[in-house]
């Protein structure tokens, strides 16, 4: 039982390290705006899908 | 005051009704500031100033000063404004969730295991690794609780904050007391599991509400910001030449790419296509443009490249008339909101109150759990869902008008709009589509032919926005007559002096022919040199399509409706018989309106008075409800309670249904927040609601309200609360 001098502060820490986390992902604007995001993959300019699903390169178009 | 400028000022930082008083207080203190109002829902603080005196830096300092952000009430900032405060509230309510599930981990085992399965050592680990996860909950999540209080007990007045503030704070010190001293009073009842829920639930209501706010905002800013930048401007010599958009003058040709928004009121004058006006008039269909076809600002350009006149630019536009309007509406508090304002603060002193009477009884029963019930009772009464009732209900209910069409000034005309019993209808625009058409020239007397005449006419009534003179343009153009001294005499006529100092009126007969001939009726269209007429003008015109159904169902509402008209008398008879109106009185002065109106108001009726907002504007300042046409270029000079953007009158017969379903929600929403805190209070009071229940009643309880107000936005279409 003793183990939990050590676990209980550390998943205290690996809290306050998510929180850490979360942060950043937030500064850097990844929840801005979370309903574009599905939509971009139809106007991502410079990728196109074959049937197979697989990005690839686009070919320009004439 | 001379330099007397408007100024919009983005507020920041302002959670509740009780916020935008100590802001409107801090700005009215900067000197050279006429005005100041604040709107609350919308975060905007509109002032007047002597643009001298009191520069925009000197407002932004006053309200910074009193612990708010304030920002120029530009679109960019705005929305980089939101974004930040939308990160920041996304961040604070995942500290607070995150560290509340975690405390939640670390006191679960104490409500599992029976009393003494569990060593007092590790209880006390326990306890303590719950403490440090409630310090960023506390010091981060919960800082804008602890700033609300102290902005508004600094200022001397109570603010919703300050009961949530207590209650975190007792709950904290007590849970905190509880684990430092384990055989002390308070032995066992810490509850930092409880504090941060309680936080974290609260944070997610107003996260919510946010995302609410700015999304009004946002679709209130694709509103107000829709010129482009730039055009391209036909210059001198047929080259192409690209401004910025206030630099277009009235004359300047202008070519509109397709998907374009126009940047001026005007006619196009070579291409045809078609123009979305939807968010000037709600009308979704496109309308077909060609050569010689009005366009109006901000609106799209669907179909094709056209090449356009400019007319009117910049301020004059019906599209920044339009904007303005709207700015006005959300800056106004209405009257309902003003009266849940003074209630808040009585209603929170009586929270408190409570509290120390329950704190009081429960320390004769049993003092541990006294800071228990004083933290129940401060967070499960919801001052929240009394003070959103009524501003939530109407916000939701005004933009949802606006974007149908029907732009309310001032809110508080929507209870009374419920109330109406009695329709006066002007004619000319309003019951017909105001573009009567010029159908022949009569020569009454004179040596000048017919068309000579309709060319004097056209010149003299370019003067004039009057249906009719435009009527007169249309049918010819003017012939370059030199007018000066021109003077517009509102339901009567235009008049101005020529070259040769000779006076020409044009306008209905019995004002402009002094001397008689015999051969003109008075409510007749005529052009008079010195008193003589010397020609009449026949005009048709046709009654709006939606007329006859908006009488009948305004009728079969047991409204009367009656027909005002300055108009011939012959005219009004018969389109007042087409209709079926109650009465159609025709030949009427402004005074004559005033005192049909008048005489109604004395009978005990409420008055709703649709005119075209210029001619009428006293006999509309006059009526309970008035509603002005938001046809042509003055819908801004209107002093009408609402504008009709859309033109129709059914519209009218839907936003009174409308008017009647907001009623009903906010009375619903204060039913349910005086029923919600009369059930809880006395729970709390006698001890069985625990904190972590109380912080999930009361942000259930404000989201109840906000959900039901935004039922008007969405459902029931439009179209279907009118058969």
């Amino acid at each position: 039982m003793d183990s939990l001098y050590l676990l209980i502060p550390f998943s205290v820490l690996l809290v306050l390290a998510l929180i850490g986390v979360f942060g950043w992902a937030l500064g850097s604007g990844q929840f801005d705006d979370l309903e574009r995001e599905g939509g971009r993959i139809l106007s991502e300019p410079g990728l196109s899908f074959d049937t197979d699903q697989r990005a690839r390169q686009a070919v320009p178009e004439e | 005051m001379d330099a007397a400028a408007e100024t919009s000022l983005r507020i920041g930082g302002m959670h509740c009704a009780a916020c935008a008083d100590t802001v409107e207080a801090a700005l009215r203190r900067v000197p050279g500031v006429v005005e100041a109002r604040v709107s609350a829902s919308a975060q905007v603080a509109s002032v007047r100033r002597d643009a001298a005196a009191a520069p925009v830096s000197r407002l932004v300092e006053a309200v910074r000063a009193a612990g708010y952000d304030a920002s120029p009430d530009t679109a960019a900032q705005a929305r980089a404004a939101r974004a930040r405060e939308a990160r920041l509230a996304l961040w604070r309510l995942f500290v607070a969730g995150l560290c509340a599930v975690q405390a939640m981990m670390l006191v679960e085992p104490t409500y599992l295991a029976a009393p003494g399965d569990i060593a007092p050592e590790y209880l006390r680990l326990l306890e303590w690794g719950a403490w440090i996860l409630t310090l960023p909950v506390l010091a981060f999540s919960a800082a804008p609780f602890f700033a609300g209080a102290w902005r508004s007990l600094r200022q001397g007045r109570i603010g919703m904050d300050v009961p949530v503030t207590l209650g975190v704070a007792v709950a904290f010190l007590a849970s905190t007391a509880a684990a430092a001293d384990p055989a002390g009073p308070l032995r066992g009842t810490a509850a930092f599991d409880s504090i941060t829920m309680f936080v974290a639930f609260l944070l997610g209501g107003r996260y919510l509400e946010m995302k609410a706010r700015h999304r009004a905002e946002a679709e209130l800013e694709g509103m107000t910001s829709r010129l482009p930048l730039d055009v391209v401007r036909v210059g001198a010599g047929g080259v192409d030449e690209t401004i910025p958009v206030d630099a277009i003058a009235p004359g300047d040709l202008l070519r509109v790419p397709r998907g374009e928004a126009f940047a001026a009121d005007g006619t196009i004058v070579e291409g045809r296509t078609e123009a979305d006006e939807s968010l000037l008039t709600g009308e979704s269909v496109p309308r077909p443009r060609r050569p010689g076809d009005a366009v109006v600002a901000g609106s799209l350009n669907l179909g094709a490249p056209v090449l356009m006149r400019a007319e009117r630019v910049g301020a004059d536009t019906r599209y920044e008339a339009i904007a303005a309007l709207m700015r006005a509406a959300r800056t106004a508090k209405p009257a309902l909101l003003r009266t849940a304002d003074r209630w808040a603060a009585p209603f929170l002193w009586a929270v408190l109150a409570l509290a120390a009477l329950g704190a009081l009884g429960w320390w004769f029963v049993d003092p541990a759990r006294v800071p228990w019930v004083v933290v129940s009772v401060l967070i499960v009464t919801c001052p929240c869902a009394l003070s959103l009732a009524a501003p939530s209900a109407l916000l939701a209910a005004a933009s949802r008008m606006a974007r149908e069409g029907l732009l309310l000034r001032d809110i508080d005309a929507l209870a009374r709009l419920v109330r109406v019993d009695e329709v006066f209808l002007d004619k000319t625009g309003t019951l017909t589509t105001g573009r009567p058409r010029c159908t022949g020239t009569i020569v009454l007397a004179g040596t000048l032919a017919a068309d000579a005449l309709a060319g004097r006419a056209s010149s003299l009534a370019a003067w004039s926005t009057h249906p009719l003179s435009r009527a007169l343009q249309a049918a010819r153009d003017g012939d370059g007559s030199v007018w000066r001294e021109v003077r517009e005499v509102p339901g009567r006529g235009i008049e101005a002096i020529d070259v040769e100092g000779r006076c020409w009126r044009l306008g209905a007969a019995a004002w402009a022919a002094t001397v008689s001939t015999g051969a003109v009726r008075p409510a007749d269209v005529v052009l008079s040199r010195d008193g003589a007429p010397l020609a009449r003008f026949a005009f048709d015109e046709a009654v709006r399509e939606d007329a006859p159904a908006a009488v009948q169902a305004l009728q079969a509402e047991g409204v009367r409706v009656h027909l005002l008209s300055g108009d011939d008398p012959d005219r009004a008879d018969a389109v007042g018989a087409r209709l079926r109106l109650d009465s159609a009185r025709g030949g009427l002065s402004p005074e004559d309106k005033l005192q049909a109106l008048r005489a109604a108001q004395d009978a005990g009726r409420i008055v709703a008075m649709v005119g075209d907002g210029i001619n009428d504007a006293p006999v509309l300042a006059r009526a309970d409800v008035s509603i002005a046409m938001g046809e042509g270029a003055q819908v801004a000079r209107a002093q009408a309670d609402g504008v009709l953007l859309s033109n129709r009158l059914a519209d009218l017969v839907r936003a009174r249904a409308l008017a009647r379903r907001t009623l009903r929600v906010i009375r619903q929403n204060l039913a349910w927040a005086a029923a919600y805190n009369a059930a809880c209070v006395p729970l709390a009071l006698l001890g069985v609601l625990p904190p972590w229940a109380a912080g999930l009643g009361m942000a259930t309880s404000s989201l109840v309200v906000v959900l039901n107000s935004l039922r008007l936005t969405h459902r029931a279409p439009w179209t279907a609360s009118i058969s």
